[in-house]
């Protein structure tokens, strides 16, 4: 999921200055899970944006995500008419939730209040760990299942760097060496020759953005 | 200042530098750039690290590069040599370089580690540069596991000023590992003196075990030379060369 935090409440204001009549956005998808979207955050967020003189005319909650786009269309199509009072849109959401918004109801300037993080999982309540960074050409079959792009502090592919040390990454103790982990991995798997080598140059071709894919054509026979 | 100007600083007083490029702030396009550059001011031998994270250092809010690491860095810098660039365009010109790299002894996991020195050898590194050795049981052992790869290695040799450097440098310098018996000695050194004479007391420490880790590193085999690094406090260099002289001639 696209771990998410919500932005502190006083760059949440600033962002909404000079608008009164508020419509809030959150969905069931990611935003719920990082308690950033989901209904009681919504409340909250209402409880907060009317202790500081907005009034808050309603609140958008999709089902499933603001990314899925039927869902999606067709819950602010409900909602039509509190949408349409309003100012100004804030989205307990991910970036991608904004501009989807921003795109659909373009009458209107939508705010996020939350930043989108990173690609992860939740471990545990509270928390969550990045895991992907979606550089377009996946190589966990030859890591172990663990990426070293994402969760290498450095993301080098001829890890570890200098600085790993009892297992731990440089960068702060409480992140696990990555490479320290795929060579364990790999170790129990068999296949420390997968690291042995030396891995060429990336070609960061992929990783560039802004990113199109056409799924056309692109199906396994 | 630019490794690149100050090795070419060092050319022109006559002595014979070592420029250190790292991955970290330059993507291959710079690197490439930058060898073209020092092969052109005379520069000839060159090292290779991935670069300390800049959470670490002075700037933060900088954003890494990483394009390349080290090894990869070692294998732009040997294809040049080959008289092409990255792009397959052969070069006017062949550049020659001696190419060198660093690893770490004491950092995990040290079989990956030590396969790393070799990955640097295949990728073109002749020459090795060690971060700070204190324990030279440990250092041994990792020598142990490059024997027969046929590479120079220069053991780094890292002068304490004193105890609270050492704690600092154990603590907060990635990759340096000081025992605690090395810390403790420097605080002794300075025990029941006053503030001036304890700090002098622990400089003179700090430089006798500098000494007595250079002559241990030097038996170990494998060795070829040690690298004396000093920040902050450059006296102590020449310090160490004379102390380390009068040994060899006495």
């Amino acid at each position: 999921m696209i771990a998410l935090r919500l932005k502190a409440p006083e760059k949440i204001l600033e962002a909404l200055e000079g608008h009164e009549k508020i419509v809030l956005f959150g969905d069931s998808g990611c935003a719920q899970l990082c308690d950033v979207g989901g209904l009681l955050q919504l409340e909250d967020m209402e409880d907060f944006l009317t202790r500081n003189g907005k009034t808050v005319l309603g609140a958008v909650f999709v089902e499933g995500g603001i990314c899925n786009g039927p869902v999606f269309r067709s819950t602010v199509q409900e909602q039509r008419a509190v949408i349409d009072s309003a100012d100004a849109l804030l989205v307990q959401a991910c970036g991608v939730a904004v501009q989807t918004i921003v795109e659909h109801i373009p009458e209107k300037e939508a705010f996020p209040a939350a930043d989108s993080m990173f690609l992860g999982v939740s471990r545990g309540r509270g928390t969550h760990s990045e895991l992907c960074a979606m550089c377009g050409d996946c190589i966990l079959h030859l890591t172990g299942g663990i990426c070293p792009l994402a969760r290498c502090a450095k993301g080098i592919l001829n890890g570890p760097c200098g600085g790993s040390m009892n297992g731990k990454c440089e960068r702060d103790e409480d992140t696990d060496c990555a490479w320290q982990l795929i060579y364990d991995r790999l170790r129990a798997l068999g296949k420390l020759d997968n690291i042995r080598k030396v891995w060429e140059m990336k070609d960061w071709r992929s990783s560039h953005g802004p990113r199109v894919i056409s799924h056309h054509g692109g199906a396994i026979a | 200042m630019s490794s690149i100007a100050a090795s070419h600083l060092i050319c022109d007083v006559g002595a014979e530098p070592i420029l250190q490029l790292s991955t970290r702030d330059r993507n291959r396009i710079l690197l490439e750039s930058e060898l073209y550059g020092a092969h052109a001011l005379g520069i000839r031998n060159v090292l290779f690290v991935t670069g300390d994270h800049t959470l670490l250092g002075t700037h933060p809010h900088a954003k890494m590069v990483y394009d390349l690491d080290s090894i990869q860095a070692l294998q732009l810098a040997s294809e040049l040599m080959h008289g092409r660039d990255l792009a397959g365009k052969e070069l006017d010109g062949t550049p020659s370089f001696y190419l060198g790299s660093t690893f770490n002894p004491y950092a995990d996991p040290m079989e990956l580690h030590a396969w790393r020195v070799e990955k640097k050898r295949d990728a073109g590194a002749q020459f090795f540069q060690t971060q700070a050795v204190y324990d030279v049981g440990r250092f041994r052992d990792f020598m142990a596991q490059i024997r027969g790869l046929g590479v120079y290695v220069l053991a780094g040799i890292y002068v304490l000023r004193g105890p609270k450097t050492a704690r600092f440098m154990d603590e907060r310098v990635p990759g340096i590992y000081i025992p605690e018996e090395i810390i403790e000695r420097l605080e002794k050194a300075g025990e029941g003196l006053s503030g001036k004479e304890a700090r002098a007391r622990r400089r003179e420490e700090g430089i006798a075990i500098a000494l007595e880790t250079t002559r241990e590193v030097m038996r170990v085999p494998g060795v070829h030379g040690i690298d004396l690094m000093g920040t902050g406090w450059e006296p102590h260099i020449t310090r160490f060369i004379e102390s380390a002289s009068g040994q060899q001639e006495g």
